[in-house]
């Protein structure tokens, strides 16, 4: 049986590509009709092809399991996600907008402070927030830079709002998988590339690259770049050494550099040591440099803050970024906007409500059924509370935590996240829950900064579930943007459509992310 | 090239190396023992000695060298970090700690192959589908060997590769030597039933390393214990000898950081391979020049350890 997308429940949240059972919005009508007309047998064999596709390509992320590191098949759904251009064009401005307004606001925030001296922001928000690292202060990366790699994430609620849900600035990932989601959608559907203009995505890498080599404090032609990973039993590790691979950069460990006394950064190489001249560093600040922060690191490179500082060598994203990805910071990006670039914010934030003001405060313990809430500096989706799914012995858990830290705490109203249709293991299509990653790149102008086109979709593959997290049940999709102006001979057949789901997340794609829905 | 991803390029060329000549061990094997009479002692034992991890077997298996445990432990024990699957094993993760600087068709072609092995290893224990399972084995290895080869640049990196490559050829090719010269027949039997049978075991001696055909080609003379041992220590053509596997090391090094220790240990092993005196080795002597060519081999990896691979002081 083929799907029938009459048969397509929808009707209960935002669908990303029907606006109702059997009504594929403008955007998706090439694909549903195309997807219609293959039989159940052939669905099965296309979602095949991608699994094996998937394996030998060794897409893959690692778990933890049972004592040991295991490395799973990438999990994937053959039904494309799709945003039409027109809609991307105006979230990709506010993405810009938002990345250039944190950037300006961690610079300021470790050097002149003038946010907090103006009144905008809290000046015991600072002094309490735990990744605010008083090593950095003074230090003024080039071209004012902090987070030269930022992954938003973004959510769709039920009137199809798209909301930024979380920025990631410290060491975000998932990009690679993006890229990769594309390659195997080519190869399975590679006749639905010829009836759309899809706009393609593999320009990441030698966008990443540029922007590292920018950054480097010796005026070289070719800087030495390299890429520091916390080694292979990291989650993300492919995503290390694919970007590595694909900018045709080294990829190295801790133990391949070392600071010189002269406060260059070397690595060690079968010709000696050789300078480098920019990391761009998946490990954690706190890993970073032993003699700065944790000191029984094993990961990260003793001196590396020293050197960094001395501006012997640039670091990708800088230390200290991630002071604007707390979560209370986030209630106050649309002020940063404001307060830095007098503009009104492109994208909207969820609503928020933060707990160190009392009278939010308040409000948050009288709904704790109704409302999300996240502590300020997790990731990963832990210490979460989401009330509508909650026992009443856990919001007293919450009550007692709120009141004994404010500060640490903020609450969101339970987005009803949009859904798209997902291959099921019958072959039968569902809705699903989703959310979107785009990766923004900032190199010290709006005009300058780059956005991925679209960027990774995250799947809750359970039925109601709002876990996007591999490990939990959580798959991705494929990201379409299509430009309906420019599809050979059919201009109505995309349209509307839009996306974007949510979740919460993380730092990691593979790590939770979680949003209520109600 | 960073020092760390010099060794992990070279001991990628070891283990694939290692897993070839594995299945073609146990392919010849089964062979063999088809050819010999029943009683003869030692079925499946050499195996084990050859591969040089006689002690773990007994720690593993006792005294019970059968050949579905001899089988298993050489193919799949993952507790034998010399099995196909642990060989295999290691190369994929250190392809994976050097994905960015191989092809990445390689790691596709050796995925495949980890998950054929994962997946149908079992089954390989049985006589009538191990063959297959063994040639695809090889098929596969050669096929990755084959696609860094062509795909490569043939830079600082590859030549790491070789020179994993060729040393653990050289290691195998010795170890083969020392353990069929010794011990597949009992010298107290009557020599006109054992004189067809010498004829078999250096054949076979041959066919663990492809070199029968090449061989009859070269030597043009029947096959005898002095032909196979100059053959496969000293044949300066065929890819399998040691010498041509020292030689192929040698060629490397114009492309590598200049070392005078790797050089000198390169040349005394060389040296002791080319100058042997192969006629006139009795058994005595032949273990006790397989003995000398192995601790040089030991000391060129030593050598290539300390001066490309070891984290130098700072």
């Amino acid at each position: 049986m083929a799907i029938d997308w009459r048969q397509y429940r929808c009707e209960n949240f935002y669908d990303e590509l029907c606006e109702a059972p059997g009504r594929p919005r403008p955007a998706a009508r090439k694909l549903a009709e195309y997807l219609g007309a293959l039989s159940e047998p052939e669905m099965a064999e296309r979602r095949l092809a991608a699994e094996l596709a998937i394996k030998v390509m060794g897409i893959s992320f690692t778990v933890y399991s049972e004592g040991k590191n295991v490395d799973r098949a990438w999990p994937f759904d053959i039904i494309p996600r799709i945003i039409p251009l027109s809609e991307w064009v105006k979230t990709e401005a506010g993405l810009k907008q938002r990345a250039y307004a944190l950037n300006l606001f961690i610079q300021d925030l470790y050097n002149d402070q003038k946010i907090i001296k103006d009144g905008v922001f809290p000046a015991e928000l600072l002094t309490e927030s735990v990744n605010f690292r008083k090593q950095c202060i003074g230090v003024k990366p080039a071209n004012g830079v902090w987070a030269h790699i930022c992954g938003s994430d973004l959510v769709r609620d039920k009137d199809g709002t798209m909301y930024v849900l979380e920025d990631n600035l410290r060491v975000p990932s998932g990009v690679s998988y993006m890229v990769e989601n594309r390659l195997v959608t080519k190869r399975v559907f590679p006749e639905l590339f010829e009836a759309t203009t899809i706009l393609p995505v593999d320009d990441y890498p030698a966008q990443l690259y540029d922007t590292l080599a920018a950054i480097s404090p010796r005026p070289l032609d070719q800087p030495n770049v390299v890429l520091l990973t916390p080694g292979i039993f990291n989650s993300a590790y492919f995503e290390h050494a694919y970007l590595a691979q694909q900018m045709g950069i080294e990829l190295v460990e801790g133990t391949d550099l070392f600071v010189a006394d002269d406060d260059c950064v070397y690595m060690r190489t079968i010709y000696g040591p050789r300078r480098v001249d920019v990391i761009y560093r998946r490990i954690d600040d706190l890993f970073l440099d032993p003699e700065a922060f944790n000191p029984d690191s094993i990961l990260g490179v003793p001196g590396l803050m020293r050197a960094w500082i001395n501006g012997r060598v640039a670091l990708a994203n800088c230390p200290g970024a991630g002071v604007a990805d707390d979560k209370v910071v986030y209630a106050f990006v649309p002020a940063m906007i404001k307060y830095y670039l007098g503009e009104d914010p492109i994208l909207p934030n969820v609503p928020s409500y933060l707990c160190m003001d009392p009278k939010q405060r308040e409000y948050v313990i009288a709904n704790l059924d109704k409302l999300v809430v996240k502590p300020a500096n997790e990731s990963g989706g832990y210490g979460m509370l989401i009330g509508p799914r909650s026992t009443p012995e856990e919001r007293e858990k919450f009550r007692r935590l709120i009141e004994a830290n404010p500060r640490n705490y903020m609450a969101q109203p339970t987005l009803a996240l949009s859904t798209a249709p997902t291959m099921m293991e019958d072959n039968t299509v569902e809705p699903r829950h989703l959310d979107l990653r785009p990766f923004i790149l900032s190199r010290g102008s709006i005009e300058s900064t780059y956005v991925t086109t679209g960027g990774l979709t995250r799947v809750a593959m359970v039925r109601g579930s709002l876990v996007v997290n591999s490990s939990q049940g959580g798959g991705a999709k494929d990201t379409w943007i299509v430009d309906l102006d420019d599809s050979p001979a059919q201009s109505q057949s995309m349209g509307g459509m839009s996306q974007s789901q949510a979740f919460g997340s993380s730092e990691s794609p593979q790590d939770t992310a979680v949003r209520g829905d109600d | 090239m960073l020092s760390r991803v010099a060794s992990n390029i070279y001991w990628l060329g070891r283990y694939l190396q290692r897993a070839e000549n594995t299945a073609r061990l146990v392919n010849v094997n089964a062979l063999l023992l088809l050819d010999l009479p029943r009683g003869i002692p030692f079925g499946w034992e050499p195996l084990v000695q050859i591969v040089g991890s006689d002690d773990l077997y007994r720690s593993l298996y006792g005294a019970d060298y059968s050949e579905s445990n001899v089988v298993r432990y050489l193919l799949l024990d993952q507790r034998n970090p010399g099995s196909i699957h642990s060989s295999l094993h290691a190369a994929r993760e250190i392809l994976r700690t050097v994905r960015d600087a191989t092809p990445r068709e390689v790691w596709e072609k050796l995925n495949d192959l980890h998950y054929y092995v994962i997946g149908q290893g079992e089954g390989a224990l049985s006589r009538s589908r191990r063959g297959a399972f063994l040639q695809r084995v090889i098929d596969g290895t050669m096929l990755v060997y084959a696609v860094l080869s062509f795909n490569m640049s043939q830079d600082v990196g590859f030549q790491f590769l070789r020179i994993g490559t060729n040393l653990e050829q050289a290691d195998m090719t010795t170890r083969i030597l020392d353990v069929r010269s010794t011990s597949l027949l009992d010298p107290t039997g009557r020599a006109e039933q054992l004189a067809p049978l010498y004829n078999i075991q250096w054949m076979s001696v041959l066919r663990s390393l492809t070199a029968y055909q090449m061989y009859r080609r070269h030597v043009k003379a029947r096959v005898n214990r002095t032909g196979v041992l100059r053959f496969l220590l000293q044949n300066r053509e065929f890819p399998r000898s040691v010498t041509f596997c020292l030689t192929m090391v040698m060629s490397t090094l114009p492309h590598l950081p200049e070392s005078r220790s790797v050089e000198r240990t390169l040349w005394r092993v060389r040296a002791l391979v080319q100058d042997a005196n192969v006629d006139k080795l009795v058994e005595e002597g032949l273990h006790e020049l397989i003995n000398e060519i192995q601790l040089g081999l030991s000391d060129l990896h030593e050598a290539l350890a300390v001066v490309f691979f070891k984290t130098p002081e700072v």
